[in-house]
């Protein structure tokens, strides 16, 4: 089942001289529990690509359809709706909400949607993670693998068809980064969740199932395992 | 780039928009005190000018023997001195010139200095005993000029020459009495007096001290070394106020609610420039901590954080100076508009150092003080945080958001607001301040209420009667005086006294009759009923008098001759500005009733006016007043008094509209203070935590609960300010008022409520615009942008 598919985006930054081609004409898709990495070199158009995606940032030109929806074709409201019911993120810098605990950080989409969360599941969520006894702690109170682990869990909780990935590793020592891998691989395995990774390290590449290569902002797929 | 503080330099213009509203913050404190203190200072000066004209700029005077008056001038805290005496001051004795009550003032040349309104206009002070200045009444009336002789006859029958040396302006008492004026020299009024009186002449010794000496211990050393009597010694009250002076209780009281207002203005000058320093540092501790990481030790970022500061001050301190002296301008302006004639000694553009010096020195010294514990805060942020990404761009949170009771987004705001209790009780306090100072001087508008009677509307400049009420001022007078293009309005009264059947009992009323013109300006004393059957001529007004039987709708009977008239009561007033006669059996006041000058006619059978009142256009001169003189004398002969109430009226209308523009002023300027003052600080808080909400929007929150969230802390600072402004704000009222009105007055306190909505409905407004800005940025904030920035 096609989950993710882009056709035709292409994403322009700046007129005339400064004008700097982003994102060419890029078209790919995704299907249900495929674990797709994305790499390239600085500035070559990897994270543009994911913000467009997840909807963040708009394109210029081209489509792209996410369980079947198209994403550009929704209002903005509509579309934030959308993105914290289907696509779940992951950032570099973890981004995890100061004020709230563990707990509460996993189960925020789901707070934002005033809906009571389902108990088992985040038990289970924190037991996959590894955070049961870390669960009222603060942010401020984790390591930084344990924080990327929380931000998995909040990608997670809402059972997106999609999970967005932005160096999730870039900030973690090895051990950490290989949680981390070990748990994407999980959601995309086990619970059948189409992963979209951005990473530097060609070694994080092993796991996922196809490759793709951003360069000045050209998609060309390298293959897989 | 040579040391390192010079990255302050680079670093303040790459951040020129972030600490943009620090800046803000330290301009509008700056403003805040400087405008205060400066407009207190500005007033100060209105009211002493004012007083200085209307009671001299003397400080003591003494009843003193010549030996006496010796010794005080040898003092070496005496800067002036004058002797003074006056004759004919009731206008009862019988000193005339040309058959008109005259005061004769006798003086030394030096006390004209100490006097402003009694300035030589024309000439010159006499020289000797028979010259004398006479007021321009002299002149206007007699026609007579400088160098020409005027008699005097006194009480005794005698008769006096003296040659006119100069001209003096009338003075309020003399204006108002249609009486004449004149000054003599102090031979030539000894002279006068021991002829006239053979008594002991008593004539008062006028001191001026030097100011910065202390007048009370010196009056008192002077009293007890010369071993005068409290009857002997009498005291500038205002002029010695102005200048904190005073020794009176109430005036000490006075001064002591000026000391609480002024350290308040500063406190809240210092809570506002704290509260955003801190919120600025806190938001840098990453950029702080990456500075250690880079070697920098703690004196040296604290160092940093002082310098950043200082160069914050170089540009805001005097731009809110600035501010604050052109509003100083604007009021003056205003004084001077409103009232040309008494506050020309005022300078437009003139600065009030005092407000000057207390916003620079609030500004800098604040700036240093609020820098300080920020300072340190960055100082101690670990260099192994900064590098590690935990440090943050905001503070860390110590305790998690409860989201079990509201909505997410709610207690996140809350949270933001509560997160940091030192924040939060800085954001807040400065709010709970803008509502203490509110309300605290806003019991000076009270004050000014009970101090000072604003002129009414129907205030006349020039006051024509018949000496015993009775009607036989022609109504045609007022048609010609209304021909005169300088005079606004005339308009006179008829006044009668009519027998009411009320209760069985006979009652002697007085009856005035009004003219559509003093019908509406009776309209804001109309407490029961109304005014249109009365101008009709189909009912009466009745004034309010406790245990009158006479209500709005009754009817009573009117006994006018031999006739009986039934007459309908359409309303009751609260109050007029005119008495009613005395009653012939009791001696109290009778009631007054009102009615139009048709029914008038009709119930007394009179036609014509007891009272004429004149309202003249302003800048009006003197001879056109004579004009109006002549026109009455032509009209109405013999027997009509004359009294010119514009000197009066202006001198009540100038301490009115000074304390009036001054203190509203104060209570304006508070008020969009605290209004600027939440705005920028909620705009600061959100604009902190811009690269959070990009992060929440990218997880998936919409714009409109962000919105909410921005909402949420704003309140929770505004609920928490106003609690905790009232909770404090109110107690200081209550005692303000008490020291200030009740002391006085005798008035009981009762609760503010017009202020607290007023003020509360700002701190509504400031909440909605406090929220609109910071909407309008979430909305066009890029989410990828805000997020990717590192």
């Amino acid at each position: 089942m096609e989950i993710l598919k882009v056709e035709n985006l292409s994403k322009i930054y700046g007129a005339g001289e400064a004008r700097v081609d982003a994102l060419k004409h890029v078209s790919f898709s995704m299907e249900r529990g495929e674990f797709g990495a994305v790499v390239g070199a600085s500035g070559s158009g990897k994270s543009t690509l994911l913000n467009c995606i997840g909807g963040l940032d708009s394109a210029n030109e081209g489509k792209i359809f996410i369980n079947g929806r198209d994403l550009f074709a929704m209002e903005e409201t509509e579309r934030t709706v959308f993105r914290r019911q289907n696509i779940g993120f992951i950032f570099q810098s973890f981004h995890l909400i100061s004020e709230l605990n563990v707990e509460q950080n996993i189960i925020f989409p789901l707070l934002l949607d005033y809906k009571r969360p389902d108990k088992r599941q985040v038990e289970e969520i924190l037991e996959v993670l590894g955070l049961e006894n870390r669960r009222k702690h603060l942010p401020g109170q984790l390591s930084g693998g344990q924080q990327q682990r929380v931000a998995i869990g909040r990608a997670l909780i809402t059972r997106p068809a999609l999970v967005l990935a932005d160096e999730p590793t870039g900030n973690l020592d090895s051990q950490s980064s290989q949680d981390v891998m070990d748990l994407l691989c999980k959601a995309s395995r086990y619970y059948q969740q189409t992963v979209l990774m951005i990473t530097h390290n060609m070694n994080l590449t092993a796991q996922a199932d196809r490759v793709f290569q951003v360069a000045d902002g050209v998609l060309g797929e390298l293959g897989g395992e | 780039m040579e040391h390192y503080l010079d990255l302050v330099r680079i670093s303040a213009k790459r951040h020129k928009k972030e600490s943009r509203m620090t800046r803000l913050c330290i301009v509008l404190a700056v403003f805040l005190v400087a405008v205060i203190f400066g407009m207190a200072d500005m007033e100060m000066r209105a009211q002493f000018i004012q007083a200085v004209k209307s009671d001299g700029s003397w400080h003591a005077g003494f009843l003193v023997n010549e030996e006496q008056r010796a010794l005080i001038q040898a003092r070496p805290e005496v800067e002036q001195a004058a002797r003074y005496g006056a004759l004919n001051y009731n206008l009862k004795d019988g000193y005339q010139i040309e058959g008109k009550e005259t005061v004769i003032c006798g003086l030394d040349g030096e006390l004209l200095e100490m006097f402003p309104d009694m300035e030589i206009i024309e000439g010159e002070f006499p020289e000797t005993a028979e010259g004398a200045v006479v007021n321009e009444s002299v002149r206007g009336n007699l026609g007579v000029q400088i160098g020409d002789e005027i008699t005097l006859t006194t009480p005794e029958g005698s008769v006096k020459e003296y040659q006119i040396t100069g001209i003096t302006k009338n003075t309020a008492l003399t204006a108002e009495h249609d009486a004449f004026g004149m000054f003599v020299s102090m031979d030539g009024f000894q002279t006068l007096h021991a002829k006239e009186t053979g008594a002991a002449m008593e004539e008062v010794y006028f001191v001026m001290f030097d100011r910065f000496c202390n007048i009370q211990k010196t009056v008192a050393d002077i009293s007890t070394q010369l071993g005068l009597n409290q009857k002997q010694v009498r005291q500038n009250a205002k002029v010695l106020a102005l200048l904190f002076q005073s020794r009176d209780p109430y005036l000490v009281q006075f001064y002591f609610v000026a000391a609480v207002l002024a350290a308040l203005v500063v406190f809240a000058g210092i809570f506002m420039i704290t509260a955003s320093m801190n919120s600025n540092v806190a938001r840098r501790t990453e950029f702080f901590g990456m500075l250690r990481c880079l070697g920098a030790d703690r004196k040296q970022i604290i160092r940093f954080v002082r310098r950043e500061a200082l160069g914050w001050c170089k540009t805001a301190i005097p731009t809110g100076i600035l501010a604050g002296m052109i509003v100083v301008w604007i009021l003056c302006g205003m004084l001077r508009f409103l009232s040309p004639g008494l506050f020309e000694g005022m300078p437009v553009f003139g600065v009030s150092f005092l407000g000057l010096a207390a916003g620079t020195v609030v500004g800098f010294i604040t700036v240093l003080l609020a820098a300080r514990a920020p300072a340190k805060r960055a100082s101690r942020v670990s260099p192994l945080a900064a590098v590690s990404g935990n440090a943050g761009t905001i503070q860390a949170a110590k305790r998690a958001a409860d989201t079990r009771f509201l909505k997410v987004e709610l207690a996140l705001g809350i949270h933001h607001a509560s997160g940091s209790k030192k924040n939060f009780f800085l954001v807040a306090g400065s709010f709970a301040f803008s509502i203490v100072l509110f309300l605290a001087f806003s019991t000076a508008i009270d004050f000014m209420h009970h101090a000072i009677n604003p002129l009414r509307p129907s205030a006349p400049d020039i006051y024509i009667y018949s000496g015993d009420y009775s009607n036989v001022i022609p109504e045609r007078l007022v048609r010609e005086l209304e021909t005169y293009s300088w005079v606004k309005h005339a308009y006179g009264r008829g006044c009668a006294e009519i027998t009411l059947q009320e209760g069985g009992n006979e009652t002697a009323y007085t009856v005035l009759s009004y003219d559509e013109q003093q019908f509406r300006w009776a309209e804001d004393s109309l407490v029961e009923g109304n005014l249109k059957e009365v101008i009709e001529g189909k009912g009466v007004l009745t004034v309010f008098r406790e245990g009158s039987t006479l209500k709005s709708g009754s009817k009573v009977t009117a006994l006018t001759g031999e006739e009986k008239r039934e007459i309908y009561v359409a309303g009751v007033m609260g109050d007029v500005p005119y008495d009613s006669g005395l009653d012939s059996n009791t001696g109290n006041r009778q009631g007054l009733i009102i009615c139009s000058e048709e029914l008038f006619r009709k119930l007394t059978g009179e036609h014509g006016y007891a009272v004429l009142d004149v309202q003249l256009h302003s800048g009006i001169s003197d001879g056109k007043v004579q004009k109006i003189r002549k026109t009455m004398e032509e009209s109405c002969g013999e027997g009509i008094s004359f009294s010119d109430k514009r000197i009066g009226n202006q001198e009540a209308k100038g301490a009115s509209y000074s304390l009036a523009v001054f203190l509203y002023g104060f209570l304006a300027v508070i008020a969009l203070i605290a209004f600027f003052n939440i705005i920028n600080c909620i705009g600061m808080s959100v604009s902190g935590r811009m690269r959070e909400y990009g992060a929440m929007r990218a997880i998936g929150m919409s714009v409109r609960q962000l919105i909410r969230m921005v909402s949420g802390e704003t309140m929770a600072y505004i609920i928490f300010g106003t609690i905790a402004g009232c909770a404090a704000g109110l107690p200081v009222n209550r005692l303000f008022f008490q020291m200030l009105v009740t002391s006085r007055w005798g008035d009981a306190w009762e609760m503010p409520v017009w202020e607290l909505l007023l003020i509360l409905s700002v701190m509504i407004c400031s909440v909605v615009f406090a929220v609109m800005g910071p909407a309008g940025q979430i909305k066009r904030m890029s989410v990828a942008d805000t997020i990717s920035i590192r």
